[in-house]
């Protein structure tokens, strides 16, 4: 366990999803959240939205967690897909809520098993898509 | 257990330079005090006399008898040389002032006329005693200022010779002051020391008088009842947490306890998880980089320059040009005339090298936050890579000699005029070896040989670091600390370590906007932490404490 960690608790529905959307594939992203001393699921998006509609539907002043399942072409014409983890910690974000994220991303993350990159932003330039796109590479 | 609201929990950040104490979940500590504290030696002890035969026992009564103690204060350094036959420890209360004074009473045998000796030590200031009895209110309040050191004769009657306490016993008992108002107090020999060398603490005496000044006098709170979150710095070593968690069991009776890295609660209060943090504060600059919660020991750098050693090159290169500042204590001033002052120097030839230097320390920390800014560039096209060569001496004035200068007054109204030291002084971060170049400072040529400037520390901390999170650390370096308030230090260390970076790599340098959770980022991340519910699961309890020793602290607090 990371020093200072929180111990907030993990809903079981976040795994379930994630689960989900590692072998169902039926999301393209999962938005999760902290209330009530517990990470919950949010927001999930179904495969046909883009990464726009993901990055969108994340609150401008607010933190988050969020997996998002990315799809791309390798240079040898490859289908491939990748889970990428963004925690989500814009500056404009009140100190507290900075620290609650921070301080449990640690043991949330390992509750979700197979994330293939872990990204994270505090503000929209630092999971542009340009940067989302050289990171599965 | 869920009990995060009903008691709130102390946070205590003990700083190389100041100490921020307050409640979890606050904003803000509720005191920020020096770390330093002073003390009067083994000798020069303020000592108590009490005429027996005016207060007739009355003294040592619990309640309040202070009134009819009838006392002066007296230093006598040349005490230490008899032995004491007896001595006889009583407690009074003062409750009226609410001092607690420790008297050691030795009673004197066979004179006829006794004496009673007490031996003061004196937790919080003394200045605040008020005289009951007008007979006496002019022999008090000349006791107060115990800075005049003069021995004053007895009462005729009592031909006393006194019997002081053995040197031993003395010296444990060392009389100390914390708290900025009673360092602000000049008194005669007294010393100025810091528990705090390095990072590390090297005085536990120290360090619990500082607690007990935070939580008594500071917060008025008894630890009994509040769990404690305590900052500790990133290097400090097992035997140390060990210690902290048994005098915080044992002494303070805490019934909780939680210590956490510095570099992890700054990190995680500006939302990141992994980072490298740049505290620079008063006593040290420390670059820790942080991996999802975790310090990477390994790859922690440390370098002496800290906010301290930047005022004593202001002091020093200031005295080089003929301008001292004179320590507060040392002069009276008054108005004479509406808007006309008049200074008249004080002499007190007792007063410590260590108090003095204290003094100026606190005037020309004043000057260096007020003028002093980190200049965009180094000295003209010195590569601060091999500064070492012998033109630097050459190009240090001429560099910096057509900034304007700023005017500072002062306090004793002296108006000095500040040019390119503004912009030295903090380059001194960046280029240690500037230090040769500051008359007076010379003793630190040797070891600002072994340190490196700011960006150069960045750099190897990150390439000690594994390859997969340097990216990561390049592009979240957070800067913290009480030093990172200086104006363009962000922008510069981010220039710097643009042209030192590897090409691929995309550095960002981030400080909160915000002056206040700059300087107290540790504080503020200690406060929310011990602030949440969840977190209530994660103190070191007492009963675990009971159950497996200190030692279990590496386990509840990694």
């Amino acid at each position: 366990m990371a020093n200072a960690a929180s111990g907030m608790a993990v809903d079981d529905e976040c795994k379930l999803k994630f689960s989900e959307l590692k072998t169902k594939r039926n999301y393209r992203y999962i938005i999760f959240k902290i209330e009530a001393q517990k990470v919950v699921v949010e927001k999930v998006g179904s495969p046909e939205e883009s990464y726009e509609d993901f990055s969108a539907a994340l609150p401008a002043d607010e933190c988050r967690y969020s997996v998002f399942d990315f799809d791309f072409t390798t240079e040898e014409n490859c289908q491939k897909s990748k889970i990428f983890f963004i925690a989500w910690s814009p500056e404009t974000a009140r100190v507290r809520m900075k620290m609650v994220y921070a301080s449990s991303k640690d043991r949330f993350k390992r509750e979700l098993d197979g994330i293939q990159v872990e990204l994270q932003a505090t503000d929209p330039s630092e999971m542009s898509f340009d940067i989302i796109k050289s990171r599965a590479l | 257990m869920y009990g995060g609201d009903e008691v709130s929990a102390i946070v205590i950040d003990l700083g190389s330079h100041t100490c921020k104490a307050g409640y979890a979940g606050e904003d803000a500590p509720k005191a920020v005090f020096p770390s330093e504290l002073s003390t009067v030696g083994t000798f020069g002890y303020a000592y108590v006399f009490i005429n027996v035969k005016r207060c007739s026992g009355k003294q040592f009564d619990r309640n309040g008898a202070a009134g009819a103690l009838n006392f002066r204060l007296f230093t006598i350094p040349s005490l230490h040389a008899t032995k004491t036959s007896e001595v006889k420890f009583t407690e009074v209360v003062l409750t009226k002032v609410s001092l607690w004074l420790f008297f050691a009473v030795a009673a004197h045998e066979g004179k006829e006329d006794q004496i009673e000796l007490m031996l003061v030590k004196v937790v919080g200031s003394i200045d605040q005693m008020e005289p009951d009895d007008p007979d006496n209110s002019d022999k008090n309040s000349a006791s107060i200022p115990d800075s005049k050191s003069v021995v004053r004769p007895f009462d005729a009657d009592s031909k006393s010779v006194v019997r002081p306490f053995d040197a031993e016993k003395s010296k444990g008992k060392r009389k100390l002051y914390v708290g900025s108002q009673a360092l602000g107090y000049r008194r005669d020999h007294m010393e100025v020391l810091s528990p705090i060398k390095d990072g590390v603490v090297v005085d536990w005496e120290i360090v619990e008088n500082i607690w007990d000044h935070a939580l008594r006098d500071c917060l008025l709170i008894d630890p009994k009842e509040h769990p404690m979150l305590l900052a500790e710095p990133s290097s400090n070593s097992q035997q140390q947490r060990e210690k902290t968690a048994e005098l915080m069991f044992e002494k303070y009776k805490v019934p909780a306890l939680f210590l956490a890295k510095n570099a992890v609660l700054t990190s995680f209060a500006s939302g990141r998880a992994t980072s490298l943090v740049v505290d620079s504060g008063g006593g040290s600059t420390t670059i820790a980089p942080v991996h999802d919660g975790y310090v990477l020991q390994k790859a922690v750098q440390s370098s002496p320059i800290g906010g301290e050693f930047l005022s004593d090159c202001l002091m020093k290169s200031l005295e080089s040009k003929g301008l001292t500042i004179k320590p507060r204590y040392s002069f009276k001033r008054k108005e004479i005339r509406p808007g006309e002052f008049q200074t008249v120097d004080l002499d007190f030839p007792n007063t410590t090298e260590s108090y003095r230097l204290y003094s100026q320390r606190v005037i020309a920390g004043d000057i260096k936050e007020c003028v002093c800014r980190a200049p965009d560039t180094p000295y003209d096209g010195v590569n601060p890579m091999n500064t070492y060569s012998s033109c630097i001496l050459s190009f240090a004035e001429s560099s910096y000699s057509n900034i304007p200068m700023t005017p500072y007054e002062l306090p004793d109204g002296q108006t000095i005029e500040i040019g390119a030291d503004r912009f030295k002084i903090p380059d001194v971060l960046f280029n240690p070896s500037l230090v040769q170049t500051i008359p007076g400072m010379e003793s630190f040529a040797e070891t600002a040989a072994l340190v490196r400037g700011l960006p150069q520390m960045v750099i190897e901390s990150i390439n000690k670091c594994d390859v997969d999170i340097r990216r990561e650390l390049f592009s979240s370096i957070l800067l913290s600390g009480g030093t990172a308030s200086m104006q363009q230090l962000k922008e510069r260390l981010e220039k710097d370590l643009l042209e030192e970076s590897p090409q691929a790599a995309r550095v960002k340098v981030l400080a909160s906007g915000n002056a206040t959770e700059r300087r107290f980022s540790v504080w503020i991340g200690g406060s929310i932490l011990a602030s949440l519910g969840s977190f209530q699961q994660m103190w070191f309890s007492k009963s675990e404490y009971e159950e497996h020793g200190a030692s279990y602290i590496q386990r509840k607090c990694p």
